[in-house]
């Protein structure tokens, strides 16, 4: 059984983490400034996601996985 | 005391190297560009260890080593959750302000806004900043107090004249150069700390297996407990407090203008929230991770608050402890360098220039800006006492409650909605302030924030209060600019999101030029025809290499990197000359401390 009140903050922190991620590369986009003919603008864009994704895989690491390693309890 | 004789002489040791480093830097202060922006030359790795330092609070060692040992791993939380607004930092907010050469926060209100919105935030920032910079030195003063013994107001005035010493003679270039040292020292000692802990164990899999199941987490539970629940730290921390960071934070701002590029912005933000911050995270918790498991393990006794330094004693020996007293003392004054910095900037530029000389030669703007970091350092040493009292220093906290949220509105408004106006941004400011102020005193509490608590009582309602700012303030905001007429485009153009290629424009003079090119190394030398401190005669082929056309904005570095830029300076491409040498006047020379010889490399910018 999964214990929601580990997973709300998952999906809180990723969820308004991602509109605001979205909303800054949106802007970057609309305006023209993020030019994603020049290699660094598409570096910016990928480091972006990636910084994005790597915490998601942190977080989901320490939350469904590593408390459980090493004599914790499953929940 | 704590400690040894020894570590006392590490630590008085290290303050004194830390000083001595903060005034050498002051020859490389001849302007107020330099002195608020660092000639804005430094490179991405400087800027990114010093806004590590200067992020890693007074209070941090304290406040997250209890957390650590009371809640765990979850103590990272307030440093894993600011890569979201990077992309809002990099791609709307910094190419604003760096473009459009804003000085301050305050100026951006009157840009975007008008003048009586930037002297609301010029009153609401300067009390915020110069509050602090009394609570930091307070904290200096009770850190010497608890390691040395001395009283709290004689600590924190060694401590204050000190720091203020090196803020005088180099501004921010001083405070850069020394919060890089400390950011290092910082990051060593406290992840030093905890891998030492983790060796006394045993290795990661013994120190894991001492820490409770509750304590592994990365997250606290959503809406427990009342005082340390995901959505209260996730509302104040992740929502207010980290955009407060990013959008208002004068020194933090100043940080940024202080690069060499908004390129280098990019890897500096990188590097500082992706790498750094959570290294930073595991240097202010780890002591009270390593604690809890002492505990458990039966080799320890301590409470929460004292879990670092008592950790740090049971596993240094003498000398290495000083260390540690000397990573606190980095942590304080890495801090109040900053706000004394951006205190005094504020009020040059907000009231100082504006309201008593408009014009004036810029020699008397640098000694207007050394005085005024004089007098933040003693208005803020004289609140010392007063915040000994709480009660004055409970008022700055409401009151810092109270504007962060309605400020990160307004800006955030301000630079995302075209439709947000001078009136939406008062009543944002002022409306909301005053809303989220009345929040803390009861029972206008209960009935404000109980509806936002999640089921949580009132240990959460200080988490809450946030929510509640940034949801009000962000409301009347909204109400007030639907209710009014908006601004025309023409006047906010290069201020809000969607015209950052014009501010681009503005920045250069120029229609831009963004062709890739490649960096050029070449020799530097002095040609004794050209004049002016900004003439440099790039040659044909490297202009060919760097893809720029005449006007282009270039900068120019001394290619060893670990000056970090401080050998550097900016100039517009000039076609002319044959060979592999770069051609420079002699005042540019001197501007960018270059000798004939050296190897620079040269990068076009737009």
């Amino acid at each position: 059984m999964v214990d929601m009140a580990r997973v709300w903050p998952i999906l809180c922190q990723f969820g308004i983490g991602g509109l605001l991620c979205a909303v800054g590369v949106w802007a970057g986009l609309s305006s023209g400034y993020l030019d994603m003919k020049l290699k660094d603008d598409r570096r910016l864009v990928a480091v972006i996601v990636g910084g994005f994704v790597g915490l998601l895989v942190l977080s989901c690491a320490f939350t469904f996985w590593l408390p459980f390693v090493g004599g914790g309890d499953a929940s | 005391m704590i400690g040894t004789q020894l570590d006392l002489i590490v630590m008085v040791n290290y303050f004194v190297v830390v000083v001595g480093f903060g005034v050498y830097f002051g020859k490389y202060s001849s302007t107020t560009k330099d002195f608020y922006f660092g000639g804005q030359r430094f490179a991405w790795w400087v800027i990114a260890f010093s806004a590590t330092a200067t992020t890693v609070g007074s209070y941090s060692f304290v406040k997250y080593s209890a957390a650590g040992y009371n809640y765990g791993l979850s103590s990272t939380q307030s440093y894993l959750n600011d890569w979201f607004w990077v992309p809002i930092l990099l791609l709307i907010w910094l190419p604003i302000i760096y473009f459009q050469r804003i000085q301050s926060v305050p100026e951006y209100f009157e840009r975007r806004f008008s003048k009586t919105t930037r002297l609301v935030a010029t009153v609401f920032i300067l009390i915020y900043l110069i509050g602090y910079v009394g609570i930091n030195l307070l904290t200096l003063g009770q850190a010497l107090h608890t390691m040395l013994g001395w009283s709290v107001f004689a600590g924190a005035s060694l401590a204050c004249v000190a720091v203020t010493f090196y803020v005088f003679a180099g501004g921010q270039t001083s405070v850069i150069m020394t919060d890089l040292v400390q950011g290092i020292t910082l990051l060593i000692v406290g992840v030093g700390i905890f891998l030492a802990g983790v060796a006394h164990f045993g290795g990661f899999v013994d120190w894991w297996a001492l820490m409770p199941e509750s304590h592994r987490y990365i997250f606290s539970e959503f809406n427990k407990p009342d005082k340390f629940s995901f959505i209260g730290v996730y509302g104040q921390d992740g929502l207010a407090n980290t955009g407060a960071f990013v959008l208002m934070n004068q020194g933090i701002i100043m940080r940024f203008l202080a690069l060499r590029s908004v390129k280098d912005a990019r890897k500096m933000s990188i590097c500082w929230i992706l790498v750094l911050a959570p290294l930073a995270a595991i240097t202010v918790s780890g002591g009270g991770w390593i604690a809890k498991a002492l505990v458990e393990n039966g080799e320890l006794e301590t409470t929460a608050n004292d879990s670092f330094i008592h950790a740090a004693h049971l596993l240094c020996s003498p000398g290495i402890f000083g260390f540690v007293l000397a990573a606190l003392m980095a942590a304080l004054m890495s801090t109040a360098d900053t706000l004394i910095n951006a205190s005094s900037a504020v009020f040059v530029n907000d009231v100082y220039r504006p309201y008593f000389k408009k014009e004036a030669k810029d020699t008397h703007y640098l000694k207007v800006a050394r005085i005024s970091s004089l007098s933040v350092a003693a208005i803020g040493l004289l609140l010392v006492p007063i915040f000994d009292g709480e009660t004055v220093y409970q008022a700055h906290a409401k009151f810092t409650a109270a504007i962060t949220p309605p400020i990160v509105m307004a800006i955030l408004l301000g630079i995302l909605w075209k439709r947000f106006n001078t009136p939406a941004a008062l009543a944002t400011m002022v409306g909301g302030g005053a809303l989220v102020f009345l929040s803390t005193f009861s029972p206008f509490d209960a009935l404000f924030l109980k509806p936002l608590a999640f089921g949580m009582g009132e240990g959460s309602y200080k988490f809450i209060r946030a929510v509640f700012g940034l949801l009000v303030s962000g409301g009347l905001g909204v109400i007030v600019a639907y209710a009014t007429r908006p601004q025309p485009l023409e006047s906010i153009a290069g201020l809000i999101t969607g015209t950052q290629l014009q501010a681009m424009e503005f920045f250069k003079g120029a229609p831009l030029n963004r062709r890739e090119g490649e960096v050029v190394y070449v020799p530097v030398e002095t040609d004794a025809s050209l004049s002016g401190d900004e003439t440099v005669l790039v040659s044909s082929a490297h202009m060919e290499t760097l893809a720029a056309e005449a006007g282009d904005l270039l900068y120019v570095c001394d290619r060893r990197w670990w000056f970090g830029g401080l050998r550097s300076f900016h100039t517009k491409a000039v076609e002319g000359g044959e060979g592999a040498t770069l051609r420079l006047s002699a005042e540019a020379m001197a501007r960018g401390h270059f000798q004939d010889g050296d190897v620079v490399y040269i990068e076009k910018q737009f």
